[in-house]
């Protein structure tokens, strides 16, 4: 997973779980499950079909296919392809043995982490994977001059040992509550030692993992190609090899509207679609379309608390009052995606709690909060945020919104880069209306409220959240860690340092023809090619 | 004629540095810390990692300091490694030159083909329906953006017709068919306003030509009507058409980050927009000295071109 979403609003931020709606045309899907489609009054025991040819659209370019040195959230769109991880979670973030590199693994001790290793499994350039090579990945990530995002999310980590062929021991500075979560990140995808060794910078886009597909050709700012790995391990259900299809080809094209006439066309085979085109491939005979809803905090309000005037907690519950977000997912998202109803984990994660007192929308309440922040006639505040097609117009909602309690926003567009820079460093304005990615796993939000977190823009330290998130990070028993991460929503939605306004929702259409749909959608809303088979016509 | 191209070319010089000067300060000038800004909005990266990115491009250095270096390895042809991907800058572009370049050429190609004929048609039938129609179609192209131009012809001829390919981009050298296919629809949206603008061009220069005495005279000797047209007046009416083709050249590159974006073509105007929205400083400039050198380099023929069709220009020096 992301620990470190990019707010790209434009990377179709998706989860499925709880309340995931799969809109599979004629079956209802349950979550995580295989389900088989009736098809043209056809039986539902469809043999999946070897061979051929898939071709994906995806708006961003990979800046690496080494998931040690990925950077954005588009780069697991790449990777994901060609790699298994230490710990596969399914789309519930439920860890799943049978699909991970680790057959088992002990979280008893809570200063290691223990790992059983599957045997018989070999990388792309032919190599063994075993606990050298698991080792030596991590170690390449520890390792600051790496400069491995992936650091990050493994900071408990402090030494890799590797104790038999087959088994790998994780030593730990501090007990580790997300690490299965973690494990099945970028850095729990394990590279081939020896062709990082020998391939040096290039190894970036010629990678060699163990996944169901090897890259084969990677044209810049074009395509990455992968062919199918002939020595895959994984099997499904029925116990046939994965992978079914002989060749993925995944495009980069950055426009969604060309995306859109590249599927009409036949250009593609899948898309992720944008609110707008939803509804034109929904109610066409020729297409299936994979819904997936509450998928990650598309829209927020973001507070810098020690920047005036937001730095008076009165004055930032009347912003959080006077905003109503039902008319932002009308106006902006079509009516498609939902009105936020917690905190920045959707109903689609098990850390979302409906039940937490938050701010919603109310004018005569955001007039009480200015009256109390001493600024009864209302006041100004300067605000940055990035365009995209919803948050273009879900701005001017806001300030129109706000100027009905007498509140002047004066908004300033950047690209998402700078607007990012100017909020979390610059100290450019107090607020920040963003996209946040989807974040399955709470432990990510340290970055926000932590004192030293990487996108706390306020940088005030808060021993109360500190001590929280201390406590949920540390807690391996998700029961108890709901619970701390319910502390933290109170705190956070009730004194207004971040108001999640709109969880998103994202489509995956694909002609008839592509099957397997259902099973498209990781819990980190990528793909997973894996299951997909094309039906010969 | 050989001091006047000498002169020429060493003004080229100062031209490419003055241009790569005022690139790197831009995007030095953008606020905030750059090492933040290369690694990405979306990376959280400690200190230690932080002060490896700094150390590594230079970045804790003086922005002149940083533009010597980078000029200094450009001299020796070394135009650093992007900091997005790590690729060889000098590698990337050699790749994506040769796309970009395949495109302008058949854009400008089509433009002129269009742009000359549809200009001496209109010219020799002044104010009737040929005139008309043409002059019309111009002044509509000239008004509609080449985005736009882009999507309608790809709703035309890719999704109602399904005639042609909108995306992606295959290489002539490995099928010529099908390269040419993909190339035709991004190649009439990007040299669409150019056409139009050599067509006004051309019909107003042959519209003057033929208004001149020689072309009475010639008349008067009793040539044939197309005769006098395309041997007497033609050549002469040339010379401002060729200016403006030259100048074409420009908007062409310009244009090409648009469309290329549109239709999937991986050239270099995708990666500099591409670049410029990661902070990706190397690429960025590396794009400019590209692009600066065949935009020279096309008025620098420009010129040329001038002595081959008009005799009477004279090079003093």
């Amino acid at each position: 997973m992301q620990t470190t979403p990019p707010p790209h609003a434009n990377t179709p931020a998706v989860d499925g779980q709880v309340r995931r709606r799969a809109l599979l045309r004629g079956a209802a899907i349950g979550a995580g499950s295989v389900v088989l489609l009736a098809r043209h009054g056809r039986a539902a025991a469809d043999k999946p079909e070897y061979g051929g040819k898939l071709r994906v659209a995806y708006n961003l370019a990979p800046g690496s296919l080494d998931p040690t040195l990925a950077v954005s959230g588009g780069d697991t769109f790449y990777w994901k392809q060609a790699y298994d991880v230490l710990i596969d979670n399914d789309q519930r973030l439920t860890p799943r043995p049978d699909r991970s590199l680790a057959e088992s693994w002990d979280l008893s001790d809570s200063r290691a982490v223990t790992l059983k290793l599957r045997k018989g499994v070999t990388f792309h350039d032919g190599t063994a994977f075993n606990a050298g090579a698991v080792k030596a990945t991590i170690d390449r990530i520890l390792d600051p001059a790496t400069r491995s995002a992936a650091r990050a999310e493994i900071s408990p980590v402090e030494r890799v040992e590797a104790v038999e062929e087959h088994l790998v021991r994780l030593h730990l500075s501090r007990p580790w509550g997300p690490a299965t979560t973690m494990l099945g990140g970028r850095a729990g995808a394990i590279n081939s030692p020896s062709a990082v060794k020998a391939l040096g910078v290039d190894y970036r886009f010629r990678p060699s993992g163990t996944g169901p597909f090897k890259v084969a050709e990677f044209v810049s700012g074009s395509m990455v190609r992968l062919v199918r790995n002939e020595h895959y391990w994984g099997r499904d259900e029925a116990g046939n090899p994965l992978p079914y299809l002989d060749e993925i080809v995944l495009n980069i094209v950055p426009d969604q509207t060309v995306q859109t006439n590249a599927l009409k066309a036949g250009e593609m085979d899948l898309v992720f679609l944008p609110y707008r085109d939803a509804p034109q491939f929904q109610d066409k005979p020729g297409y299936n379309v994979n819904v997936f809803e509450n998928a990650g905090t598309v829209y927020v309000l973001l507070y810098n608390r020690s920047k005036p005037p937001l730095d008076n907690i009165n004055l930032r519950l009347a912003i959080a009052h006077a905003v109503n977000p039902a008319a932002i997912n009308k106006a902006a998202y079509f009516g498609r995606a939902s009105v936020a109803t917690g905190g920045m984990w959707p109903p689609s994660t098990w850390a979302y709690d409906g039940t937490v007192p938050r701010p919603s929308y109310n004018p005569a309440k955001a007039r009480e909060y200015l009256a109390l922040g001493g600024r009864p006639n209302g006041f100004e505040v300067d605000a940055v945020s990035y365009p995209s097609e919803a948050n273009t117009p879900s701005a001017e909602i806001v300030r129109a919104q706000l100027a009905a309690v007498g509140i002047k926003m004066n908004l300033r567009m950047y690209d998402v880069t700078t607007a990012s820079e100017k909020f979390y460093y610059g100290g450019e304005a107090p607020l920040y209306l963003s996209g946040w990615g989807h974040v399955p796993e709470p432990s990510s939000s340290n970055m926000l409220y932590r004192s030293n977190g990487y996108y706390n823009a306020s940088k005030l330290p808060d021993a109360r959240l500190d001590a929280l998130l201390d406590a949920g990070e540390s807690t391996v028993d998700i029961a108890q860690r709901k619970a701390i991460y319910r502390k933290v929503d109170e705190i956070v939605l009730g004194e207004a340092m971040a108001t999640p306004l709109i969880y998103g929702t994202a489509y995956a259409a694909a002609p008839k023809r592509v099957r397997g749909l259902e099973s498209v959608f990781t819990y980190d809303i990528r793909m997973y090619l894996h299951r997909l088979w094309l039906e010969k016509t | 004629m050989q001091r006047y191209i000498l002169r020429r070319l060493a003004q080229l010089v100062p031209t490419l540095l003055l241009i790569t000067m005022m690139v790197f300060a831009l995007m030095h000038a953008i606020p905030g810390d750059p090492a933040r800004m290369m690694v990405g909005a979306g990376d959280s990266l400690d200190e230690a990692q932080l002060a490896v990115v700094r150390r590594e491009y230079n970045l804790d250095r003086p922005v002149p300091v940083q533009y010597a270096i980078w000029l200094g390895r450009a001299l020796t042809g070394d135009l650093g490694r992007s900091s997005a991907n790590q690729r060889r800058v000098g590698e990337e572009l050699l790749l994506r030159a040769s796309v970009t370049f395949e495109l302008g050429l058949f854009a400008w190609l089509i433009a002129a083909a269009i742009a000359i004929p549809a200009g001496v048609i209109a010219a020799v039938h002044r104010g009737r329906m040929p005139d008309l129609v043409a002059t019309l179609v111009a002044v509509g192209a000239v008004a509609m953006p080449g985005f736009w131009v882009g999507i309608m012809l790809i709703l035309l001829f890719g999704v109602r017709l399904g005639w042609l390919p909108t995306q992606g981009y295959v290489p002539l050298g490995s099928n010529f068919g099908e390269g040419l296919r993909h190339m035709v629809l991004p190649a009439v949206a990007l040299g669409i306003t150019s056409a139009a603008l050599m067509m006004r061009q051309m019909r107003s220069a042959l519209l003057e030509v033929l208004s001149l005495d020689y072309i009475r005279t010639a008349r008067a000797k009793g040539l044939a009507k197309w005769s006098v047209v395309i041997g007497h007046a033609l050549r002469n009416a040339m010379l401002p058409v060729v200016t403006v083709m030259g100048l074409e050249v420009g908007r062409i590159f310009a244009g090409a980050v648009v469309i290329e974006t549109l239709f999937g073509v991986p050239g270099m105007g995708r990666l500099m927009v591409q670049a410029v929205f990661q902070h990706d400083f190397t690429v960025v400039q590396g794009c400019v000295l590209v692009m600066a050198s065949a935009v020279l380099a096309a008025n620098f023929v420009t010129d040329i071109m001038y002595t081959v069709l008009d005799p009477r220009i004279r090079y003093g020096g």
